[in-house]
């Protein structure tokens, strides 16, 4: 559904995600952990042609993803950062315009508003939302069109207890139906209990896999992110006494 | 693409910024149109030399007036909403929301010139009106076949003033700013003004209509018109492929 081929992406501070290797298959959560800055919403934009790699390839349904055919994206929901909502349209008007620029039935408005809350808040504009009531229309966004790749950046930010067990339920749901699901999270628990896979990104690149099925997931996660900086820190001085020899 | 005119269309109908332009280009020439008149009609010196040809009290001068003010007016608020509708995408976050549609983003850009266009026209239209049923309730009477034309070259003012804005579009998606397409607004403006203010005025393309329609269409030929719409031509083509080739690296 979605692969990564050696994608390396740079930018002019330096920062960047490298040769990063990985497939998504449908049916499958993966979920991607990381601090901040580590690269997560660099990849998922690379995923979703926001930007294009400067070394390898990326894959969406077989093709790589400057080259895919338009209708393609059909099958792709999104939500990339804060929830893209225009403040002069209502929350109706914003899944509205989703529909209509995904193809979508605009019939299936109704029961994204049903299936996310929303009814009661259909008719206020977006400016007028709270940040969890906006988070869900985003999320309503992109799965009313029943995407069959969903990528999510921090799907769970700012949503009530509530709305991340309605999240959870979705997800899962929909990976049963053989949706491939990408989301990046800080929430270990949480992602620990929907994702198939946890990937670990620090520095910009795939350092390995969290197992989810022990306890105490934030000790191994710091860990993990400890022996990769150590890894670093020896490889720069390595390089360094190398240049001065 | 009939998705995308219908959510940019959606998305101006609803907006501030469309109706506040829209509603000051029409009611602030109108308004401005009749200060002048009153003005010179109640014999202030100031304004009668300040005013030039548009002093008169018929339709030539009103027609004249009218050209002088759309010729700012409209590059000014044209090139705001423009700005707007191409910025804000930026300024607001929610160009996110363009990409990985089945609408591809040069379609979307395509879109919000369609959509613009649609408005230039109404709001021209709006404005020609306006001072068709001003010349009539200050009692010049039934415009003669002269003022007709005159109010034809107002209308194609305001139209080409739509194109001559149309780099804004491009500014605000270079610049990736709402700002950075109003401040290239102003610049526009200026660039106007300095065209009608020296010789080389028909050869600039932001100046030529505007001479054109003072001038009653002696100062401009079709060619310098022409070469204005070659440039909302070119900067429209430019702006869907900007849109094409965007990527979120800044």
């Amino acid at each position: 559904m979605l692969a990564f081929e050696n994608v390396t992406r740079v930018f002019h501070n330096g920062t960047g995600v490298f040769n990063l290797e990985f497939q998504l298959q449908p049916g499958r959560i993966v979920a991607l952990i990381g601090l901040n800055g580590a690269g997560k919403t660099t990849l998922m934009r690379l995923a979703l042609g926001m930007l294009r790699p400067q070394h390898g390839t990326v894959r969406l349904l077989g093709h790589p993803v400057d080259a895919i055919r338009p209708e393609a994206w059909c099958r792709v929901g999104t939500l990339i950062e804060a929830p893209a909502g225009y403040p002069e349209l209502t929350a109706r008007e914003n899944l509205l315009i989703s529909c209509l620029l995904h193809g979508a039935d605009t019939s299936l408005l109704r029961d994204s508003l049903r299936v996310w809350e929303l009814e009661s808040v259909a008719e206020r504009r977006f400016r007028h939302l709270s940040q969890g009531t906006r988070q869900r229309v985003g999320l309503a966004s992109a799965l009313q069109h029943d995407p069959g790749l969903v990528v999510l950046d921090e799907p769970g930010s700012s949503l009530d207890p509530a709305s991340v067990i309605l999240l959870r339920d979705q997800l899962t749901r929909r990976a049963r139906q053989g949706a491939a699901v990408l989301v990046s999270s800080h929430h270990l628990d949480e992602v620990s209990r929907i994702a198939d896979r946890v990937l670990l990104m620090n520095a910009g690149r795939l350092i390995g896999e969290l197992d989810t099925t022990g306890s105490d997931l934030e000790r191994r996660f710091f860990e993990h992110i400890r022996a990769d900086d150590e890894r670093r820190r020896e490889k720069r001085k390595h390089d360094d006494r190398g240049r001065t020899c | 693409m009939i998705a995308a005119v219908r959510v940019e269309a959606l998305k101006l109908v609803r907006s501030l910024v469309g109706m506040i332009a829209a509603l000051a280009l029409v009611l602030g020439t109108v308004a401005l149109l009749s200060g002048i008149t009153f003005g010179v009609a109640g014999g202030n010196p100031e304004l009668i030399a300040q005013v030039g040809p548009a002093a008169e009290l018929n339709w030539d001068g009103l027609l004249t007036g009218a050209a002088q003010i759309t010729a700012i007016a409209c590059i000014l608020g044209f090139g705001i909403v423009l700005a707007w509708m191409f910025g804000r995408e930026f300024t607001d976050g929610t160009i996110t929301g363009l990409f990985a549609l089945p609408v591809g983003r040069s379609r979307i850009a395509l879109a919000k010139l369609i959509v613009y266009t649609v408005w230039a026209f109404v709001v021209g239209t709006a404005m020609a009106l306006g001072v068709l049923l001003l010349g009539v309730l200050f009692g010049y009477g039934a415009p003669s076949t002269h003022a007709w034309a005159g109010l034809g070259r107002l209308w194609a003012l305001a139209m080409f003033s739509a194109g001559v804005a149309i780099p804004i579009a491009w500014i605000a998606t270079w610049t990736r700013s709402l700002l950075g397409g109003v401040a290239g607004t102003v610049a526009l403006v200026v660039i106007t003004q300095i065209g009608a203010l020296t010789g080389v005025g028909a050869w600039m393309p932001p100046a030529a209509p505007a001479i054109w329609a003072m001038s009653h269409g002696t100062r401009a030929t079709a060619l310098h018109l022409a070469l204005t719409g070659s440039v909302a031509v070119v900067f429209g083509a430019l702006t869907c492929w900007t849109w094409k080739r965007l990527q979120l690296d800044r």
